[in-house]
């Protein structure tokens, strides 16, 4: 595949998440599908704002959850009624009260692992490379102070000009164009 | 860009709204029906056995909402935390409900000799004679005579009931005094309130596992469980978080909870009830673990009279009702941020305390024991304790209504009225 080139799209800096939200809940009002926020801790309007409902995090980690119970559970019966019977205190083989720790904690660990993993995979991370970081001002501020709004040139709507004018009607710290 | 707080104003009445008082005597025509249904059963069935063990049930679901809403209150000054300004008033209203506890309990009291064996037989060596008592409770009562008689009972329940009093009265009495200063004295206050409840914690503790050790652990003298004032400790936190949720959600279709309650706030409180539930599933199996691995013939009688002769079925029925279903619907984001359906859920735990308390309750006595059976008197449980949550509820309307429904001079006040994402 050929290098990409030309335009990623447009970066608005704002100062605070109010005034990022503002701004990215009229542009999604006004027909922008292809726009994203980038804010330095999470602001679950920001995700609102531009109508982004679910994420598969959840699902992920249910069933990871419900994996890791089964696993486990599986394993203690299968150890404790095929593999290597035992008496212990004259208790039946499958006594189900002395799995349920094991099971529950493989439960938690593989719901915390997928939840963590799963959220890394679905963000597409790790990511060796994106065209934003080409931005000094997201570079520098997009992890510490800055919320950017980038409307991005995929979107059928954007055309330089008038973008950069909508943009700048939101009244932004600076307007700039990002390239690949 | 200028930035833009839009922030609410609190309105100007904070009192309760008008429709608290439909509640009051919804409740109140609700307790009149079943309390005439609980005389109807007890009339069918020939006997008040059951009225007083159903009462037991009531008193502890009542008991748990007012010394268990004392205790959050505590903990929430001790925390702090913005979801503390929507509950501290309702969970004042509920600790200043204490006197219905105590008419309650002094129905117990008084009944003493029909519910607690140990209060009952006064010569054991007859008793054992005569085949009413068999060897280990005989033991047991023998043994325990020091802690569980009746002057005992009395003396250490009077007790509790001064100390929780004093405390209710010194937090709420405060809290009114805190909301007429100036609100350059807040840290004072913070720090005042902070200093009183901390201790008191320490206390609430320890009176409520007594509270729980006499009126209900020595039903049955002969067993015994050292987690299980805890037990009651965090199924206090579950109940009444529940219905401190129900209250405030149900409070916010008019004003001031209207203005107060955001959604992040009750978020939280749906993810607090949460973990109690997770925690309450926890202790309650950790004491069944620990007996069934141990296998004692001292302790697993106990276990044994709730889960044979189709108790298995109760005990099936309250690890899902208590556990399973609401861990489930918890766990969805989507039920926790919706109102209605959260009310739905902590409605349903409430219910579930309620029926876990029934578990634990009946099989206590002798004919009851390994055998659930039918009898008209059994239904009791299904009137008495409503009647009586009725009848506290009412009273609990009219402590809310006695006072603003939100403190004041509090530094949350000012971030609650703004919009949710400034500090998302």
């Amino acid at each position: 595949m050929p290098p990409r080139e030309g335009t990623y799209g447009l970066l608005a800096e704002f100062e605070t998440p109010g005034d990022l939200i503002r701004a990215a809940r009229q542009a999604r009002q006004d027909g922008w599908r292809r726009l994203d926020c980038y804010t330095p801790y999470p602001v679950e309007e920001a995700a609102e704002a531009i109508g982004f409902h679910r994420n598969k995090v959840p699902l992920v980690t249910l069933v990871g959850g419900l994996m890791g119970l089964a696993a486990m559970f599986s394993l203690e019966t299968w150890i404790s009624v095929l593999a290597f019977p035992l008496n212990i205190g004259g208790r039946p083989t499958y006594s189900w009260p002395a799995f349920i720790v094991p099971a529950y904690e493989w439960t938690i660990l593989w719901a915390g692992l997928s939840a963590a993993f799963g959220m890394l995979a679905l963000n597409g991370l790790p990511a060796l490379y994106h065209p934003l970081f080409n931005a000094p001002n997201f570079r520098d501020g997009a992890t510490s102070d800055k919320f950017f709004l980038c409307l991005e040139a995929l979107d059928p709507k954007f055309d330089r000009v008038e973008a950069k004018a909508y943009l700048e009607s939101f009244q932004p710290v600076s307007v700039v164009e990002v390239e690949y | 860009m200028a930035h833009d707080t839009r922030a609410k104003t609190l309105p100007a009445d904070l009192g309760a709204p008008d429709f608290v008082n439909g509640w009051k005597s919804r409740s109140l025509l609700v307790g009149v029906v079943f309390s005439v249904i609980a005389a109807g059963l007890a009339f069918a069935d020939g006997s008040i056995e059951h009225v007083l063990r159903a009462w037991v049930l009531g008193l502890m679901l009542t008991f748990g909402f007012s010394v268990g809403g004392l205790a959050l209150l505590m903990v929430q000054y001790c925390s702090g935390g913005k979801w503390g300004l929507l509950l501290r008033r309702p969970l004042e209203a509920m600790s200043r409900t204490l006197p219905v506890v105590f008419v309650y309990w002094v129905v117990v009291a008084l009944e003493m000799k029909r519910l607690y064996l140990w209060a009952q037989v006064s010569d054991v060596a007859a008793a054992l004679k005569s085949g009413f008592i068999n060897e280990v409770q005989a033991h047991c009562i023998e043994f325990k005579r020091p802690m569980l008689n009746p002057g005992a009972f009395v003396g250490v329940s009077l007790l509790c009931f001064a100390i929780w009093a004093y405390y209710s009265w010194r937090l709420t009495s405060l809290g009114l005094k805190r909301d007429s200063d100036s609100e350059s004295n807040t840290p004072y206050w913070i720090k005042k309130l902070e200093n009183i409840s901390g201790p008191g914690i320490v206390v609430y503790s320890l009176t409520m596992t007594a509270a729980a050790i006499y009126w209900v652990m020595s039903l049955d003298p002969t067993w015994y469980s050292s987690v299980y004032g805890l037990l009651f400790l965090v199924g206090q936190g579950y109940s009444v978080l529940a219905l401190g949720i129900i209250v405030s959600v149900s409070l916010s279709k008019a004003e001031p909870f209207k203005t107060v309650l955001r959604q992040v706030e009750q978020h939280d409180l749906g993810k607090l009830t949460f973990a109690f539930v997770m925690l309450n599933i926890y202790l309650a199996f950790a004491q069944f673990l620990i007996i069934w691995s141990g296998n004692s013939p001292e302790e697993i009688p106990w276990y044994l009279d709730r889960i044979r002769g189709h108790w298995g079925v109760i005990i099936t029925l309250d690890f899902i009702f208590h556990w399973l279903i609401p861990f489930s619907l918890l766990l969805s984001r989507d039920i926790k941020r919706n109102k209605k359906r959260l009310v739905r859920v902590c409605q349903w735990i409430v219910f579930a305390k309620a029926f876990d308390l029934f578990w634990l309750i009946e099989p206590n006595f002798k004919d009851a024991a390994r055998n659930l059976h039918f009898s008209w008197g059994i239904l009791e449980y299904a009137a008495v304790p409503v009647a009586m949550t009725a009848f506290w509820i009412a009273f609990f309307c009219t402590r809310l209504q006695s006072r603003p429904l939100v403190q004041t001079n509090d530094p949350h006040v000012a971030e609650i009225l703004e919009p949710e994402h400034v500090h998302a």
